[in-house]
């Protein structure tokens, strides 16, 4: 009552005149307020267009990553040449290698040309050149597996070489064949007749999601099926054990740790790991992990074990900032009512701070999934054929290569294929990114139930 | 003011459930409270009262130890209940808390629904048999917070969307539910109209059967309707204390006098 202002001590000026004239106060304040919103609607602006410029490049050359060229044909897989003893026996029949299955592709390649009516003026060597190398290994390997095919005649689809494959998306043509000692314009020619006939297409093909990779001079064979398990089990790794060592320490020291110099020192030093170089944790591994523990190089455990100290800073630092978030009332009302400390963190703090923990947690799993440095350092780099194991069968012990890795590997090499690889690669990234980002989202809305 | 109506003066001085000797509060290097001495007795309704500030709220968290988890208070002296040291170090603060329930002074209903909020108290505390059991709990305390009629179509509603004389209620039935055997209301119907109030004050006439309650208030009127027993506190010092009559009709001290008298706060 004493504290009510009496009318005359209101500062003469503001509010004085009439409403319907803007007096220059006004005026000005609401000028600053629209420069301000161009600023900001000129920013966001400059962002989208750097987004939606980056995604075309990326799109436009890695979305033919996920086409591919084929030719149909029926071979003859001659028991003379594949197994000369009849025996169908396994070792017998390694000692055949790929030189002796290219023949057989070679006289199946004539036999459709000829059932096809096309007269070519190509020897049946250079006719071959359509056709990648990898399909001749992969025929062999598909005899070797199913020894009963020997003898038979069977139709089969082979990967057209990275060249042929280039034709149709836009990266060779007569003009650059002329130039180029890998393809001759004869050989172009002879594929338009073959596509013409249908025993050549380019179709979607989901190979290069489920392939290894592939030498240099086979672009068209190379996939990402080993970099894509390889960053799978490294986040399978990271989740399991970033996730509650994180959120652990984050209770700890946010609830229950006292106040005094030792969390303070501990509290920084967090804030310092999250900003050090991703680099220096690949040295790490390296010095730890391999050469001390003596884990295995190029193993997604090692590079799993290296992104989760990566990726804990980040997760602590979100997990605190959630819990710091949660209304200290909330914790008094459970406290108050004889919840011990625990009690009040699980049942009340912790829910209402899960959005935040998810939100952070993905956050530090994508960091983590894009992330090459480090794994370059622990050989994540080598060029890996083989599939590693399922993680019950020591796969994670296994020699492996990542995503982002992959995309650096292939960058690397000099075929022109290899960047609409790249590329694709990339957005097979962006792709897992984006599916990340999603299921934060819906884990989100799942948890934020609106009280 | 004026409105004694039902009113018992007649206090039954039999037990004392807390005794308070020499009680200093420091947040960090401001002496909170100084020098408390009180005696507060069984199944009574003591009011504190006081100017804003003066450190009602801090002497409501000593008794049921809330201010231990403010980290810079300190709480020095002697607090008793039932003869027993309630800052022993044996003591589990967990254990005092369901003893010595309390209503805070801004309402903090959980995020969780209205059923959730009454029953959680009587969930960590396995005081529910069954479903049933908890049912009829929830109910009560919901019936003797005046809020039964309001909020029984909607209890998994959530708490937080009530009014907020509704959630203050929703409070003081969380804290009922309980059963403790004191209870510590800080400012109960600071957000209620005058409906809620009468109720709310019944509902501490009721209490005073079998608990002790110490309640906090600006309202003097209020303090005069529902207390037996009156603390007047004045920078963080027990000024007076004593019976309600005598503290508002015939008060020994200057400064009880001017507040009470509206000359002060
Ligand atoms: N958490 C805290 N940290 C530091 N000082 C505090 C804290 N809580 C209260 N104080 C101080 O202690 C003194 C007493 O505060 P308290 O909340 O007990 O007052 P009050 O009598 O309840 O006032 P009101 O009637 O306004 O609720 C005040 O000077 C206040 O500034
Ligand atoms: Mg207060």
């Amino acid at each position: 009552m004493t504290d009510a202002t009496a009318p005359g001590a209101v500062p003469s000026g503001a509010g004085q005149g009439s409403l319907l004239a803007r007096d220059t106060r006004t005026a000005k304040r609401n000028a600053a307020e629209g420069r301000f919103k161009i600023y900001g609607l000129v920013a966001v602006c400059i962002g989208i267009a750097a987004l939606i410029v980056l995604l075309t490049s990326i799109l436009t050359s890695g979305l033919s990553a996920f086409r591919q060229t084929t030719i149909d044909m029926q071979v003859t897989l001659d028991e003379e040449r594949l197994d000369p003893s009849g025996a169908r026996d396994y070792d017998e029949m390694a000692r055949v290698t790929t030189f002796g299955y290219a023949p057989l592709l070679r006289d199946g390649l004539q036999a459709t040309i000829a059932a096809a009516g096309i007269e070519a003026d190509l020897d049946p060597g250079d006719a071959m050149d359509l056709i990648s190398d990898e399909s001749i290994a992969q025929l062999r390997n598909r005899v070797l597996d199913n020894p009963d095919l020997v003898g038979q005649t069977i139709d089969l689809t082979v990967l057209a070489s990275g060249r042929i494959d280039g034709f149709y998306k836009g990266r060779v043509s007569y003009a650059s064949a002329e130039l180029d000692s890998n393809v001759s314009p004869e050989q172009l020619r002879l594929a338009e007749a073959l596509e013409e006939r249908g025993a050549l297409r380019t179709g979607l093909d989901w190979r290069f999601l489920t392939a290894p990779d592939a030498s240099d001079t086979r672009p068209e064979a190379a996939g990402l099926g080993v970099a894509i398990l390889g960053s799978a089990y490294m986040m399978l790794i990271v989740l399991v054990l970033a996730l509650p060592i994180g959120v652990a320490a984050s209770i700890y020291l946010e609830e229950f740790a006292p106040q005094n110099r030792w969390t303070d020192l501990i509290e920084v030093n967090i804030s310092n790991l999250a900003a050090v170089p991703s680099i220096v944790f690949g040295i790490l591994g390296l010095a730890i992990f391999i050469n001390f523990a003596g884990l295995p190089q190029s193993a997604p455990i090692v590079g799993g074990l290296v992104l989760t100290l990566m990726t804990l800073p980040t997760i602590i630092i979100a997990t605190r900032a959630a819990l710091k978030a949660v209304p200290p009332s909330i914790r008094d009302a459970a406290l108050g009512l004889g919840a011990s400390k625990m009690q009040s963190v699980f049942h009340h703090v912790l829910p209402l701070a899960m959005p935040g923990i998810l939100t952070g947690t993905i956050i530090g799993l994508a960091q983590a999934l894009g992330e090459t440095a480090p794994l370059l350092l622990i050989g994540m780099v080598a060029f890996v054929r083989e599939y590693p194991d399922t993680p019950l069968d020591g796969g994670f012990f296994d020699p492996a290569t990542a995503l982002p890795v992959q995309v650096f590997n292939w960058t690397q090499r000099s075929d022109p294929a290899f960047v609409e690889r790249a590329s694709g690669a990339i957005i097979v990234l962006l792709a897992f990114l984006l599916l990340m980002n999603l299921t934060a989202v819906f884990l989100r809305r799942r948890f934020e139930r609106r009280w | 003011m004026n409105d004694m109506r039902h009113v018992e003066r007649t206090v039954r001085v039999d037990t004392t459930k807390i005794t308070a000797r020499d009680v200093q509060v420091f947040y960090g290097d401001t002496h909170a409270i100084r020098n408390v001495s009180v005696d507060i007795p069984d199944k009574t309704v003591t009011a504190f009262i006081g100017p804003s500030g003066c450190g009602k709220s801090t002497f409501l968290r000593c008794l049921n130890r809330m201010n231990d988890t403010i980290s810079v208070a300190r709480v020095e002296g002697r607090i008793e209940i039932d003869g027993e040291d309630i800052y022993d170090r044996r003591v589990d603060p967990v254990q005092l808390r369901a003893k010595v329930g309390m209503v805070f002074q801004k309402p903090n209903p959980f995020p969780k629904s209205i059923y959730d909020n009454v029953a959680y108290g009587p969930r960590i505390h396995g005081l529910a048999r069954d479903r049933a059991d908890l049912d009829g709990i929830v109910e009560k305390a919901l019936r003797r917070a005046a809020l039964w009629a309001e909020v029984k179509d909607r209890l998994s509603a959530a708490g937080t969307g009530l009014s907020g004389g509704q959630q203050q209620r929703l409070c003081i039935a969380r804290a009922v539910a309980t059963s403790p055997e004191v209870l510590l209301m800080d400012e109960p119907c600071s957000a209620l109209d005058p409906i809620a109030t009468d109720q709310v004050e019944n509902l501490i006439h009721e209490l005073r059967e079998n608990y002790s309650v110490v309640i906090v208030t600006h309202s003097m009127s209020q303090a005069s309707r529902v207390s037996q027993k009156t603390a007047y506190f004045h920078l963080g010092e027990l000024v007076e204390y004593g019976e309600t009559g005598q503290i508002f009709t015939n008060p020994q001290d200057e400064r009880t006098e001017n507040y009470i008298t509206g000359r002060i706060g």
